[in-house]
């Protein structure tokens, strides 16, 4: 095997690793273990299509919570207002679609639920049993949270069309905060601050290989994040391949030389836009039915900084990078969740993890441009590209030498 | 009609007349070949205040766009979307109890005159650096801090103006050794995008500082006491002070608008400290160097200045401009480490709407951004969604000025250097 091979077989091997470690690991903190791991794949899926946005296209954005936020929010309105119900409630706005009545759920936001009831609770109490409803499948909600972060990625990138570097990070962070005070304002739909409850992502559970997994299992949930992760990293890395990625990296450079040079710069720019806030949305929708619940906080500076670090720790240019540094630092932030005794002193890292954090991101932005995985996988990959550099360049100052 | 129909149905009518204004004004100036700079920004606004009657002769005669031209449009569609609201809801605080409108304008002014110090800072470094600090609210939350900590806890007792210095040579220190330490390789061209880099850099010294300060004072709420007292005056006679009557913490004029001691000195504070840097910026030969290097960085090194030293005073400088203003509103808010996003959203805010590094913008955007706020808060009907609305305000201006009119309202329009990309 030679050197260059090592990344992928290191690859290989952590895919692996994943996919076969919730069944081999059973200790007592299995739950939390496999938690801390979904939460893991989650901000890999949101560093790794940042640092595609930011790091390859040169989009230096910090709109991409509020990307999550829009498929997070799509899927918890959509399966919070909308049901299916064979029988018409009489309350409701209702369409008849085939042999079910798509009942609309009418907003009433929070209040006490003796005192008002929105219109499906009153028709079930007139009932009382006799029917059952259907609510909306959990995939379609999903979907549907992707579609809306793409269909926010195009707005959003046609707009910052002529905004370059720190004006274009302001515009996104305008985008993200109007989104998120929007969100808690406008408590009669969204619930603001009391935020909304999602279904499971397997309400009735899942039977696979003849093994039947409860709704609460964390099983099903951990392969369907690492499903997703694999496939946003598999199109990423398929793009930064492909003459797309070329393309990008132009606009990253110099975009008026790249439109010069006839790239369509404005395509490329709102497609990059699209296809990231896309994942960020995927994520965000599986993500919140995961955790089941989704409150405007997720959309804060705070929960953005993070993501950002994450990638520049990583790899800002190296989606792939990025991803396991998301999953490295996530890990890393869980384990300090305790407090160290040296001598007489005790130190709660509780709060002291996130200045060495801190501190981390400062140093490595300083003194390790490319991150600090990224360089590892270079090392391999690159390696003897480098070495035939050097080796030429000395070569070269030979000649030069002998000749003078 | 009740108020929603008719206040959204103007509403929409002069949204949908900006963008079509904004659109079509930027072709017709195309196809004429003239300056589409200002073009957007003027279509917009004139569409939104007259509709399709003043947009058709604006893009059959293409005129040259003047400063009269952009201004009288924009105060045109303010007025009528004030017309409109007034007559959509008359019950309206804001329509129907003019000392509620006193009160409102001059508590914006106040909070907008801290605002546009406090951005002040933001521009000083923008103008000389073309970084965009994002660890700009940190430093007013540190200047708070160890103001609290040097008034209540350290040494109390202490001469207020004191302890506000100490504070500010504290953020003065932390700014030059931090622009020392990480912000020296964007100058040399050793980092591919240095706007970016500036961005993040500051970005994890804003995350650091957060939670150092929250790990070493806690995630209580603090607040210092009131610096100074209101001396006890009643005018005209104290039997009917009519025209202004203070107590120790507050102070009313023509017994309608109350404004609050802490919010004041603020105020008066960062207007004769706004004072003193004017004085330092155009009177002293530093002062001077660093407008230079503002200007044109090579022209200013040729002339015999050091670019570099510039910058850390610049940095050092906004830092602590910022952490004066939060070592004067640790008395008016309650101090948390958290504190300092809010203010440095309204920061970047107006550094945009005030335009590339300039000084007086960022003075006139800080006010406009209070008032506009001010009206924001008070004048929606639903209290409970107007307050959850806040932070949305500022950033509606900011977007919105970054798309009709990237250089805000006293930009230079051919700057130099990286910032003067947009």
């Amino acid at each position: 095997m030679t050197r260059s091979r090592i990344p992928q077989a290191a690859g290989l091997f952590l895919v692996l690793f994943f996919a076969i470690f919730p069944f081999v690991y059973s200790a007592n903190d299995y739950p939390y273990i496999m938690h801390t791991l979904i939460a893991c794949f989650y901000y890999a899926i949101l560093a790794s299509s940042w640092s595609m946005l930011s790091g390859y296209a040169g989009q230096f954005s910090f709109g991409h919570m509020g990307f999550t936020g829009v498929g997070a929010y799509t899927a918890a309105l959509f399966s919070h207002y909308f049901y299916l119900s064979p029988v018409p409630t009489g309350f409701c706005t209702e369409f008849l679609i085939g042999d079910q009545y798509l009942v609309i759920v009418d907003a009433i936001g929070v209040t006490s639920s003796t005192l008002t009831q929105d219109c499906l609770r009153k028709a079930l109490a007139v009932w009382d049993g006799s029917v059952q409803i259907t609510p909306m499948p959990v995939w379609l909600g999903i979907a549907l949270g992707t579609i809306m972060g793409g269909v926010f990625g195009l707005l959003i990138g046609l707009l910052v069309l002529p905004l370059r570097a720190a004006y274009l990070a302001l515009f996104t962070l305008g985008f993200s905060e109007i989104l998120r005070a929007t969100i808690s304002a406008e408590i009669a739909i969204t619930r603001g601050q009391a935020g909304i409850e999602l279904p499971y992502l397997f309400d009735s559970g899942i039977t696979l290989f003849g093994r039947h997994f409860d709704k609460t299992d964390k099983l099903p949930p951990y392969f369907v994040m690492l499903f997703l992760l694999l496939t946003c990293l598999a199109i990423m890395f398929w793009l930064t391949k492909s003459k797309f990625g070329l393309f990008v990296r132009a606009l990253r450079e110099d975009q008026d030389a790249a439109a010069a040079l006839g790239v369509n710069t404005t395509r490329y720019k709102i497609l990059v836009f699209v296809i990231t806030s896309m994942m960020a949305a995927a994520a965000g929708a599986v993500m919140a039915h995961y955790i089941r619940i989704i409150t405007p906080n997720n959309l804060m500076i705070l929960q953005m900084s993070l993501v950002v670090a994450m990638a520049v720790i990583g790899g800002v240019e190296n989606v792939i990078a990025a991803a396991i540094g998301a999953i490295l630092i996530n890990f890393a932030l869980e384990l300090l969740r305790n407090s160290f005794e040296i001598g007489p002193f005790t130190l709660d890292m509780t709060i002291w993890r996130l200045v060495v954090f801190g501190v981390l991101l400062m140093v490595t932005l300083r003194f390790f441009r490319n991150g600090l995985i990224a360089p590892l996988i270079d090392h391999f990959t690159r390696g003897h590209v480098a070495a035939e550099t050097v080796a030429q360049r000395k070569v070269a100052a030979d000649q030069a030498g002998g000749a003078s | 009609m009740e108020f929603p129909h008719i206040f959204w149905g103007v509403f929409g009518w002069m949204i949908f007349w900006a963008v079509t204004g904004s659109i079509a004004t930027r072709y017709f100036y195309l196809r004429r070949d003239l300056d589409t700079s200002n073009a957007p920004f003027v279509g917009a606004m004139l569409g939104a205040s007259t509709g399709p009657i003043g947009l058709v002769p604006l893009c059959l005669n293409t005129p040259e766009l003047t400063t009269r031209l952009m201004v009288m449009p924009a105060l045109a569609s303010v007025g009528v979307l004030m017309i409109a609201f007034g007559f959509a809801d008359p019950e309206n605080f804001c329509v129907a109890n003019g000392s509620f409108v006193a009160s409102q304008i001059v508590n914006g002014l106040i909070i907008g005159i801290i605002y546009g110090f406090m951005a002040l800072g933001l521009t000083l470094i923008f103008s000389i650096l073309g970084v965009v600090s994002f660890a700009h609210g940190e430093f007013y939350m540190i200047g708070g801090m160890i103001t609290y900590f040097l008034t209540k806890v350290w040494l109390p007792g202490i001469n207020p103006i004191l302890a506000i210095s100490l504070a500010c040579l504290a953020a003065f220190a932390i700014g030059a050794a931090f622009e020392r330490m990480f912000l020296t390789p964007m100058y040399e061209g050793k980092v591919d995008r240095p706007v970016e880099y500036g961005i993040l850099v500051t970005f994890g010294l804003a995350f650091t500082i957060q939670y150092f300060v929250q790990a070493t004072a806690g995630a209580n709420p603090l607040k210092a006491s009131r610096y100074f007292d209101f001396p006890r005056i009643r005018l005209p006679s104290s039997a009917d002070p009519w025209l202004i009557k203070t107590s120790r913490g507050n102070m009313e004029l023509f017994e309608t608008i109350s404004i609050s001691n802490p919010r004041f000195t603020a105020a008066v504070m960062c207007i004769i400290v706004f004072g003193a840097l004017m004085f330092f910026l155009h009177r002293t030969w530093t002062g001077k160097a660093l407008r230079a290097v503002s200007q044109d960085r090579e022209a200013a090194a040729i002339a015999g200045i050091n670019p570099d030293r510039m910058n850390m005073l610049a940095f050092a400088l906004g830092g602590m401009i910022a952490a004066l203003a939060g070592a004067m509103l640790v008395q008016a808010f309650s101090w948390l480490p958290q504190v300092g996003a809010i203010p440095a959203m309204r920061s970047f805010v107006i550094l945009v709407l005030g335009g590339l590094g300039s000084i007086p913008g960022a003075f006139v955007g800080g006010v406009i951004v209070g008032l506009f706020e001010a009206a924001g808060t008070g004048c929606l009907p639903d209290p409970q969604k107007a307050a959850s609305y806040i932070p949305a305000y500022g950033m509606i201006i900011l977007t919105l000025t970054l798309l009709l009119r990237p250089t805000g309202l006293f930009g230079r329009r051919f700057a130099t250097g990286a910032h003067g990309k947009f």
